[in-house]
């Protein structure tokens, strides 16, 4: 199995669930645990990445192929802070596959609390194997001496939703790990994750927490943590 | 040669990658390849024309994407795009044979594949398309191609079987051409969205395919590994086109690094090992298929041998007919249940959902599923039981009814190789069942009855039988799609009626060598303790040759009779499913142990504690105890149930309490209402309900947690929900309300683009003046934004349709 109990991150499932910062009582957290389990019984995850040079220039980013020519251009504040003094950037997907979705459905009919849980913990899951993903970008960047910035997903901040067509078109997600895109630039399986992330020369001290970066201050899930 | 006269009779070749070779000559990434049909024929014919000259038989159109989704926008239609396509090989073909004769070669035969790939998104109930859209956006492109004369058509690199079955439909019912099927494995021989090989293969030979393969993904060195799976199974020929390896990635462009050289050989191991037709998918050359051809031209193909397998499947396994009985779970049916009639006529699919959930749980192979009642509309019930049940259960269906509309849409919507349930020997029903068993590919239940009634005899019911047979071959229906219902009557009214049954059970099955079937518990009809004589018989009728009981899977009794027979022939290695049978009922009896309930009697929390606390046994308990007090329903709800939910309630809002407490609670507070309806329906009563309210999400919008919720929530305050469930068209809510004189509806959307949706619906109440309050909530709704679509009341969370509802309740304003 690619992710185990221990990888995933329980106060992110607690957080999803609506606590902020409490510890939920001993059922609660028994219902969680026993969730988790099922789900990560039923998911198939699976990620890829791919290399891209890239530019920034003001809000514009450009990233380009070294080897094919590829070249696609983006506009975000953000992303342009995120990825400054990036020369690379890859982009990534990751997603836990129809299982996490199917589990879902079942549990609507058994229980909405079991349902909630489980929505919460796919979404704990799926950040998981993110961080797994990431690990190994960052190993990559390290053989060349390189740092990664924290990853950063289409529809955070200023950044357009439709950067997810990109993102596919580029990836080729469908065909490789089964995620696709709706117009709505939604994405089934459910639980998966497209993002992109910065290599830069620079040993980048401060990863401002991910929340606090956003715009969307009025998210009921921010941490202020 | 016609296509079909030589596949499987003589080796073919597939042809290999077009991507690749077109990004060789100047395609950008995100240019549409098809496109290149239109812009630059003679570079894509050029490629044809290599592959041709390689010795490939089949050329694959350059119409993999052309599909209605990508060609929005575009500058061609997929009319076009199709035609150009198929063209373009027709002319190459051409060149290539004048060129072949002009050089005193034999040209090889050539025939031209519609290509078609996936539509690239995720089918209804996982995804947003629904099937028969999947199926529209197949039949344009099927329709093109066969026009502009393509001579079979080519469904591959698929991951997804429901999407192959609406491609499939497609093709067979637009054209007559030959369908060759090929999906894309992982290296555990598992499709994207979790179909096996077995499963897939199942599905693909009962719509009637005419050959059956791998391609993309893997490799042949990888790809050879699952090969047996698919010999094993597969009755139709076999086509293989494998990538060049597996893709890796070098300075981040895919590369697949498998030379001709490995690649052929590879490709001779699968002739031998039973493949008749071979070629190549990414990676994979013209210099690729010159070799394969070389070296495989001269080679012997396998016979295509027919394995005379009885399978049934669902999206992701087969279940297969053997020595070993299955068990197929008969819950899932009104007759003789007036609480699943009531749930049928109050539309609950949650209760249907369950009865299929607990028979999954206790080791049911496949499910009934019987919908049937004189006052509902039954085909339309069947079509939302199917799609609903297979979202969530992963058993093979019987589809089990009398009207051939039913049957047809449930066939259709039907995610794998179903069982249909039933026919008979009466001419009219086989008319109308055979020719849907034979489209869909469904194992048919056959009753040994016809016109004359249930022959009495074990003769009379064999030559019934055989008639079934007889006919069902006149429709290209073979045995091995059968299943003998040799009927059982009650003992209580004939003492030879066990008898008759046995023996005709035993010679179907060993003589006819046809699988049978029983609804088992029929034996018992009329008499005391019927699970002693069903338990019995069942043990008898397996040993007499039945191949699957129609059972209560909940029966203990059944089901120990049979795991206890499996060990007894030999069927359960290491008697391993006995044991473990019987330790789960160990553990189920402790639990039961009046001991052990009775201390924990003493210790029971109140029904206000264990409702707070979110456990529902307690709750039920403590309800239990209370009516055993004499307690009055009414006083228990309104004195210790409602204030114990308004305490979650207020903790809610005040966050001191989160969302999974208060659903906890939500479902022990459901629980005690449980335990309440039981003592009043022994008592003859019915539990009373405040009012009705709707609850939907809208038109576009699938995604129904926050909806679920809300009922959850409202069930529990005594309201009586209306549930329409996801993607609810406004037309539809409009009609509830209406008929059902309702008076605050609910609705939620998730996104910004079915808040649309929702502004519609309330403008359709509004303008049929429907008195009705609307409230609304979800993700991207607020306050400001309910206020400018019309809506009555903004929910920000849960408990705040809760308040609202009661805020109305108490105003007289809900009835």
């Amino acid at each position: 199995m690619l992710l185990k109990k221990e990888d995933i991150n329980r106060k992110e499932i607690y957080r999803y669930l609506g606590y902020k910062g409490q510890e939920p009582d001993e059922t609660v957290k028994e219902l969680i645990e026993e969730v988790l389990e099922q789900l990560l019984n039923a998911i198939e995850p699976r990620y890829l990445y791919k290399l891209y040079q890239c530019k920034i220039e003001e809000e514009d980013i450009t990233f380009w192929h070294e080897n094919t020519g590829e070249c696609f251009t983006l506009q975000s504040k953000n992303l342009a802070y995120t990825l400054r003094g990036c020369k690379e950037a890859y982009l990534m997907a990751a997603t836990l596959g129809i299982g996490a979705d199917k589990l879902l459905q079942r549990y609507e009919v058994i229980s909405m609390a079991k349902a909630s849980a489980s929505q919460a913990c796919g979404a704990a899951v799926v950040e998981a194997l993110c961080d797994k993903t990431q690990e190994e970008i960052r190993k990559l960047a390290e053989e060349k001496q390189c740092h990664i910035r924290p990853r950063f997903s289409p529809g955070y901040g200023d950044l357009r939703l439709e950067t997810q067509k990109e993102i596919f078109k580029q990836l080729d997600c469908t065909r490789r790990i089964g995620i696709t895109l709706t117009e709505d630039m939604l994405m089934y399986p459910t639980k998966s994750v497209t993002a992109l992330i910065g290599l830069t020369d620079e040993k980048e001290e401060c990863h401002t927490g991910k929340c606090k970066q956003c715009t969307n201050t009025e998210c009921e899930f921010r941490d202020e943590v | 040669m016609k296509f079909r006269e030589h596949l499987g009779k003589k080796i073919m070749f597939f042809d290999g990658a077009m991507g690749s070779l077109l990004q060789a000559r100047g395609l950008k990434t995100g240019e549409i390849p098809e496109n290149w049909n239109m812009e630059h024929p003679e570079k894509v014919m050029e490629i044809h024309k290599e592959y041709l000259f390689s010795g490939c038989n089949v050329i694959s159109a350059n119409t993999f994407g052309a599909n209605r989704f990508k060609c929005k926008n575009n500058a061609y239609t997929v009319e076009q795009l199709v035609t150009a396509g198929v063209k373009n090989v027709k002319t190459a073909m051409e060149e290539a044979k004048k060129q072949l004769l002009a050089e005193g070669k034999e040209p090889q035969e050539m025939y031209t594949a519609l290509d078609i790939g996936s539509i690239g998104k995720l089918l209804k109930p996982l995804g947003e398309l629904p099937f028969e859209e999947a199926y529209e956006v197949f039949k344009e492109i099927i329709i093109a191609g066969r026009n502009a004369g393509a001579d079979l058509v080519l469904i591959e690199t698929f991951s997804d079987c429901y999407e192959a079955k609406a491609a499939v439909l497609a093709a067979k019912e637009n054209c007559d051409l030959p369908v060759v099927v090929t999906l894309i494995f992982d290296e555990r021989g598992k499709l994207l969205t979790g179909g096996d090989v077995a499963s897939v293969t199942a599905m693909l030979e009962g719509l009637g395919v005419d050959a059956i393969g791998f391609n993309c993904g893997l490799g042949p060195e990888q790809m050879l590994k699952l090969f047996p799976e698919l010999t094993k199974c597969c009755s139709v020929p076999i086509v293989i086109n494998p990538n060049a390896g597996l893709p890796i990635v070098i300075n981040g462009q895919t590369c697949y690094n498998v030379e001709p050289e490995e690649f052929s050989n590879g490709m001779v191991q699968f002739v031998e090992l039973g493949a008749s037709a071979v070629g190549g998918c990414c990676g994979t050359t013209p210099a690729h298929l010159k070799m394969v051809v070389e070296k495989c031209k001269d080679l012997q193909i396998s016979p295509v041998t027919d394995k005379n397998l009885t399978v049934v499947s669902s999206y992701n396994h087969a279940v297969y007919f053997t020595r070993k009985p299955l068990i197929i779970g008969e819950r899932i049916n009104p007759t003789g249940k007036s609480k699943f009639k009531q749930a049928l006529r109050d539309h609950n699919m949650e209760y249907i959902y369950k009865e299929g959930l607990t028979q999954e749980e206790k080791g049911a192979h496949i499910l009934d599923v019987n919908v049937g009642l004189p006052e509902i509309d039954e085909p339309k019930l069947m079509e939302e039981a199917v799609t609903g049940i297979q979202a969530i259960i992963d058993l093979p269906l019987q589809i089990d009814t009398s009207d051939p509309i039913a049957m047809e849409r449930a066939l259709r919507c039907y995610n794998g190789k179903p069982m249909l349930n039933s026919v008979n020997g009466k001419k009219e029903s086989m008319e109308a069942v055979f020719p849907l068993a034979k489209k869909y590919g469904a194992v048919v239940v056959c009753l040994c009855l016809d016109e004359d009634g249930i022959p009495e005899t074990v003769e009379g019911r064999l030559k019934v039988a055989q008639k079934i047979v007889d006919t069902a071959a006149s429709y290209g229906i073979p045995k091995k799609n059968l299943v003998m219902d040799a009927l059982v009557l009650t003992i209580s009214t004939g003492k030879e009626n066990a008898n008759v049954t046995l023996e005709t059970l035993r010679r179907i099955r060993y003589e006819m060598g046809i699988h049978t079937v029983l609804g088992v518990s029929n034996i018992s009809f009329g008499l005391p303790e019927r699970t002693k004589i069903n338990t019995a018989f069942f043990t008898m009728a397996m040993h007499n040759g039945l191949s699957a009981g129609i059972i209560n899977p909940s029966s203990e009794a059944m089901m120990s009779a049979y795991y206890s027979f499996n060990a007894l022939i030999g069927e359960d290695d290491q008697c391993m499913e006995y044991i473990e049978k019987c330790q789960s009922q160990a553990i189920a009896q402790t639990t039961q142990n009046p001991a052990v309930q009775s201390a924990a009697a003493n210790t029971q929390m109140s029904l206000e504690d264990a409702i707070i606390k979110g456990l529902a046994d307690s709750a039920s308990k403590a309800t239990e105890a209370l009516l055993e007090e004499k307690i009055d329903s009414l006083t228990i709800i309104n004195e210790k149930l409602i204030p114990a939910l308004d305490i979650v309630g207020k903790g809610f809002e005040e966050q001191k309490m989160f969302l999974p407490q208060l659903l906890m609670s939500a479902e022990a507070a459901k629980a005690s209402f449980e335990a309440i309806k039981a003592v009043l329906s022994k008592q003859g009563k019915q539990s009373e309900s405040k009012a009705k309210i709707v609850i939907a999400t809208v038109k576009g919008d699938i995604h129904d947690i926050g909806k679920n919720i809300v009922k959850t929530l409202l069930e529990n305050y005594g309201f009586n929900m209306i549930d329409l469930g996801k993607d609810v068209a406004p037309e539809l809510i409009l009609k509830t309300v209406q008929e059902n004189n309702v008076k605050l509806v609910g609705l939620s959307a998730l996104m910004t683009t079915t808040v649309v949706s929702m502004e519609e619906t309330i403008k359709l109440l509004r303008k049929n003046q429907v008195d009705c309050k609307v409230m609304v909530g979800g993700a991207v709704l607020t306050q400001e934004y309910a206020d400018m679509i019309g809506a009555d009341f903004y929910s920000k969370d849960a408990m705040g349709s809760v308040r609202y509802a009661n805020e109305l309740y108490e105003k007289g304003e809900l009835v």
